[in-house]
């Protein structure tokens, strides 16, 4: 992914590196921007914020970091910075503990003739934020566990974590009635 | 095994079992998970579901593209921030050369204050030596009952005199904000 853009920037040729990086990382940075900010509007306002964030920094780029993970931490902390614009009282220290949960319980103990309740979106969006990320992701990412890993700058294992409990928790919600009261 | 009486895969197979799934799963576990699949109707069952709600999550989750017209915005971006740093850097340089010629002229002020101020005190000095000749010479007529110790006095505030109206003068003619005083 990287080939090509390392050496540039080890030559301090930064602007030649830039119109390599913007091909290379432009659709992953909008993905995981949607799977955070979930507008589609948004996430694209986000990738170009985050892009000339990194043509700013990059004469900055000390290679400490893999370039990609440079570049998500960037994204990530962008897509923050316009949530707590939006909603400056979310917390996002204690994501399981957010709106999310009561979105939850609300499904989990709501009507049984909730006429959207198989509407698997709207399942999705009750579960917590960081599950929420994660399964965007994944299926945006065609299933790819390390790529959600490198996005969101968790280890595999508690991706796969995040992906199993979330999974789980859908095909409970998804259940018929009949079978959750068996 | 668990008890086939509840819902849900066996506690020991649940992970291995989205694994193989996904595909994520170690070979060597591969054949021990497959050979318990074949003879677990719990966990067969629940990797049905399971497979159901992966292919509706792959199915009905929206895939975003970036607009046709992203490049084309991010490169206008880019472009108005590098023509920002030159405006600024013009502003800088205009108020240098303002800066520049603004001290040049209260240079050259000063200068002129300080000549007008030592051409004046030249002149009061020449007045008061052809004061002191004529007086000496007893050609002018000084009033009566002004004598020695008062002559001086009253030569040398006539010679204060003509030198604070020069001071005075040369200040006005050369202006006080030219000294440095006001900008």
């Amino acid at each position: 992914m990287d080939d090509g853009i390392e050496p540039l920037l080890a030559a301090g040729r930064h602007a030649r590196a830039f119109d390599l990086v913007v091909p290379a990382y432009k659709d992953r940075i909008f993905r995981l921007a949607f799977s955070i900010l979930r507008e589609r509007a948004a996430a694209e306002d986000a990738t170009q914020e985050t892009l000339v964030r990194v043509w700013k920094a990059l004469p900055r780029f000390d290679g400490r970091a893999a370039l990609g993970t440079w570049i998500y931490a960037i994204t990530r902390n962008t897509c923050l910075m316009e949530l707590r614009r939006r909603r400056p009282t979310v917390s996002f220290d204690d994501p399981d503990s957010t709106e999310a949960q009561h979105a939850a319980a609300s499904v989990a103990s709501g009507p049984a003739a909730d006429p959207e309740r198989d509407n698997l979106l709207r399942l999705v969006d009750t579960l917590p934020r960081n599950q929420q990320e994660a399964v965007r992701l994944f299926y945006l990412e065609d299933r790819s566990y390390d790529a959600v890993a490198e996005q969101l700058g968790l280890p595999l294992g508690t991706v796969k974590n995040l992906l199993h409990r979330a999974r789980k928790r859908l095909m409970e919600l998804a259940r018929p009635d009949e079978v959750k009261a068996a | 095994m668990n008890d086939p009486t509840l819902i849900g895969p066996c506690a020991d197979y649940e992970h291995d079992l989205l694994d193989l799934h996904d595909g994520a799963l170690a070979p060597g576990r591969v054949g021990i998970v497959r050979n318990h699949l074949g003879h677990c109707a719990r966990c067969q069952s629940w990797l049905a579901e399971f497979t159901v709600i992966d292919a509706r999550l792959a199915g009905e989750l929206p895939r975003p593209q970036l607009s046709a017209g992203f490049d084309a915005r991010l490169r206008e971006r880019l472009a108005s921030l590098q023509r920002a740093p030159a405006r600024g850097e013009l502003r800088v340089r205009v108020e240098r050369e303002r800066e520049t010629l603004l001290g040049a002229l209260q240079s050259a002020a000063r200068r002129r204050a300080v000549l007008g101020a030592i051409g004046g005190a030249m002149a009061t000095l020449c007045v008061l030596a052809a004061a002191r000749g004529l007086l000496a010479s007893g050609s002018v007529a000084v009033p009566q009952g002004v004598e020695g110790v008062e002559r001086l006095i009253a030569l040398g505030a006539v010679g204060a005199a003509i030198a604070v109206a020069t001071l005075a003068w040369s200040a006005a003619r050369y202006g006080v904000g030219a000294l440095g005083l006001q900008r």
